[in-house]
């Protein structure tokens, strides 16, 4: 046996011990590693590392099995209402709130768009709006929402596509248009429609991003190209 | 019998409210407990082991049932997560550690096994990912390489080197000792 292959069965050796413990089963290194352990101090050495190693990890493991075994039922309820509140035929809410919200959303981010294609239009590479003054969203509107979606939908315009589970701009944040190059993939995980075949040959994608002032991108659109 | 994750999850793509709820209350402790490890901060843990459920209640969620269990696919929204957190970068971290108390160093009595926990918040990501999935949530190779997109050979090879990182660090670590008691 040499000392790569004595290498790779002990720390499985010595994984194994850690795992069948509990048990009560011991895995011993086997004939060949024992002989190999017996002239090599290298990996001699190895193994005790890796015995004393997966002894932590398991004490590691063992101490924190119990922590919070239940998360608040606070959040869990407030989760389970978000997610009923995004079934489309839930009974008990008036439909008249569901489209009412959506439609107000969709006038924000109408009223969203046509601003930061202003903005866009007027500055070179990258422009920063304030969302109280030149955008008029009305916060409100976001809030009674309350959902994620909504959110990203004031964002939403023919070009900007929202970027989902963000987190809302606030009244007054700041946001900037940042031109870059995002991969394909990325891109497509952002919910932008894009054709990655037609795409795999290219390097990147070129892009503008709308960003707020924690850094975090909030929508997106490809741009015609990337010289910038 | 208990009723499977897949099972639960086609219930709630159809809109049923407990299902969601027992898929929440069955995975988020082990969501919560993975993040911790990743990330040693408890508000990041709850704030990941949250939004995981969030993503998988909206229109973005494609699990596949084919390409692995739901369990696994949320674990990697949760790594996912995580990573996206550390990569926001210095901003976040000091307000962690100034503010929170170090939740898992209390938990973990031993000094030498806290440092060691220390020392893997500070491996790459690519090993304390396997470390964290393999050795502390002791999942399979095979799980391990669905959840992190890579074979099953360099999950393996990656936790070997994670581990020599480790047991290198907890050398050190148990060194000074060891000179006193020579």
């Amino acid at each position: 046996m040499t000392c790569k292959e004595a290498v790779v069965e002990v720390v499985e050796c010595a994984r194994r011990r850690d795992n069948r413990a509990d048990r009560g089963i011991h895995t011993e290194p086997g004939r060949d590693l024992r002989a190999h352990l017996a002239i090599c101090g290298a990996c001699s050495e190895r193994w005790e590392a890796e015995r004393q190693l997966t002894a932590h990890l398991g004490t590691i493991r063992q101490q924190t099995a119990a922590l919070h075994l239940a998360s608040p039922a606070s959040r869990r309820e407030a989760l389970v209402r978000d997610f009923a509140r995004m079934q489309p035929s839930l009974p008990g809410r008036p439909a008249r709130m569901r489209y009412g919200g959506w439609a107000l959303a969709a006038a924000a981010g109408l009223v969203f768009a046509i601003a930061l294609g202003r903005q866009a239009g007027l500055s070179g590479r990258e422009s920063a709006i304030r969302t109280g003054q030149a955008v008029r969203m009305e916060p409100a509107v976001l809030y009674e929402s309350n959902s994620l979606s909504s959110d990203a939908s004031a964002l939403s315009s023919d070009d900007f596509v929202a970027i989902p589970y963000t987190p809302p701009l606030a009244p007054g944040e700041m946001v900037r248009i940042v031109r870059g190059d995002l991969y394909p993939e990325a891109l497509a995980g952002m919910g932008v429609e894009i054709d990655l075949l037609a795409w795999s040959k290219a390097a990147n994608v070129p892009v503008e991003m709308i960003v707020g002032e924690d850094g975090i991108p909030r929508a997106v659109r490809i741009t015609e190209s990337n010289s910038y | 019998m208990q009723v499977s994750d897949e099972e639960l999850y086609r219930q709630m793509k159809n809109g049923n409210q407990d299902a969601f709820a027992a898929l929440y209350e069955r995975r988020e402790p082990g969501l919560y407990r993975f993040a911790l490890h990743m990330s040693g901060s408890p508000s990041i843990a709850e704030e990941v082991s949250h939004e995981v459920f969030v993503q998988l209640m909206g229109p973005a969620a494609r699990f596949d049932e084919t390409r692995g269990s739901l369990e696994s696919f949320l674990y990697g929204i949760a790594r996912n997560l995580v990573r996206g957190v550390r990569r926001q970068g210095p901003v976040a971290e000091p307000v962690d550690s100034a503010f929170e108390p170090d939740i898992l160093g209390e938990i973990i009595g031993n000094e030498t096994t806290a440092a060691l926990h220390r020392a893997l918040r500070e491996l790459p990501d690519r090993y304390r990912d396997v470390i964290v999935l393999c050795d502390l949530e002791e999942r399979s190779y095979e799980d391990v390489a669905k959840i992190i997109g890579r074979p099953v050979g360099t999950v393996r090879s990656r936790l070997h080197r994670a581990r020599a990182l480790l047991a290198a660090k907890l050398k050190r670590l148990t060194a000074p000792s060891e000179v006193f008691t020579a």
